[in-house]
């Protein structure tokens, strides 16, 4: 988004144009993730901030793995079998 | 057995757990207000945090577009459990920001090259017109491809959170003290202390009421 274009920007009316930059916005969903379910699942909520950070980069780090998973699976293994076939 | 104080109670231990109508038509109202009900207040300010947060970034993120019960009835469904927010919003949406159109008289959003015309009373989707002066900015933009993608998606995922805050608050026993200290955590938890050492599945059989 530039800088103009959030100027005019009116809140709740209009999307943010965040075609670009998606992936930027699954840490926050991580994060909202383990805000409520730290909250309903902790037995103490002596250590709760800490145990959210950890579920929040857990999170993040299984979708990277899971992207790289897929990634290989469709990029090298689906091109091999494909090449094998025909 | 574990020793991590967090992992100490396991969750079916919740099985033995008295209902609790009150708290749920309240968690059902307002995001963590059955746990407030409760007496777990830090607990019921994350939840609220949590899941209001994740549901006003959707509507930021995608704008009102995003709750759309006619159009996007499958989503709203898991919109929906955020409670009478989503309600309330998809209200806003389909009243003030929708239009009729005059082809087959149904109710839709405008396109980029329509505005809503208030008509006898009924709010008309029109042409915007190529008249004198610069065209007003349309009502509503819709949100397309990623935009609608991740804002349908942050407020469907506050729903599907919220469900479990629900559940939760609907087998929660009433916290002896202050909310969110030692002994007002899961069920299991508060049970153990309340019947003794030991805590877990025989200690919530056994653990002191409210």
């Amino acid at each position: 988004m530039t800088q103009i274009a959030l100027l005019a920007w009116r809140p709740f009316l209009e999307p943010i144009s965040v075609h670009e930059h998606w992936w930027v916005f699954l840490a926050p969903l991580a994060l909202g993730i383990s805000i409520v379910w730290k909250a309903v699942r902790l037995g103490t909520l002596e250590h709760y901030w800490r145990q959210v950070a950890m579920m929040t980069v857990q999170i993040i780090v299984g979708m990277v793995v899971l992207a790289a998973f897929s990634y290989v699976f469709v990029e090298v293994y689906v091109r091999f079998i494909a090449d094998r076939a025909g | 057995m574990p020793t991590d104080p967090e992992h100490a109670n396991p969750p079916y231990a919740r099985a033995h757990e008295p209902f609790q109508p009150v708290a749920t038509v309240l968690a059902v109202i307002l995001p963590g207000a059955g746990h407030a009900y409760l007496g777990h207040t830090r607990r019921a300010i994350y939840i609220a945090f949590g899941v209001l947060g994740l549901y006003l970034s959707g509507l930021l993120i995608g704008g009102i577009d995003v709750v759309d019960r006619e159009e996007d009835f499958v989503w709203f469904l898991g919109q929906a459990l955020v409670g009478p927010i989503a309600f309330g919003t998809d209200y806003v949406h389909q009243t003030y920001f929708k239009g009729i159109d005059p082809r087959d008289s149904k109710r839709r959003s405008a396109k980029p090259d329509e505005m809503r015309v208030m008509e006898k009373g009924l709010p008309m989707l029109r042409p915007r017109g190529t008249g004198q002066g610069p065209l007003p900015p349309p009502l509503l933009i819709r949100a397309l491809g990623r935009d609608n993608e991740l804002g349908t998606l942050f407020s469907t995922i506050a729903g599907m959170m919220n469900l479990i805050c629900i559940i939760d608050a609907s087998f929660h026993r009433r916290a002896s003290g202050t909310g969110g200290g030692p002994g007002s955590g899961t069920p299991g938890a508060r049970a153990g202390a309340g019947g003794g050492a030991g805590g877990g599945v025989g200690g919530g059989v056994g653990g002191g009421g409210a």
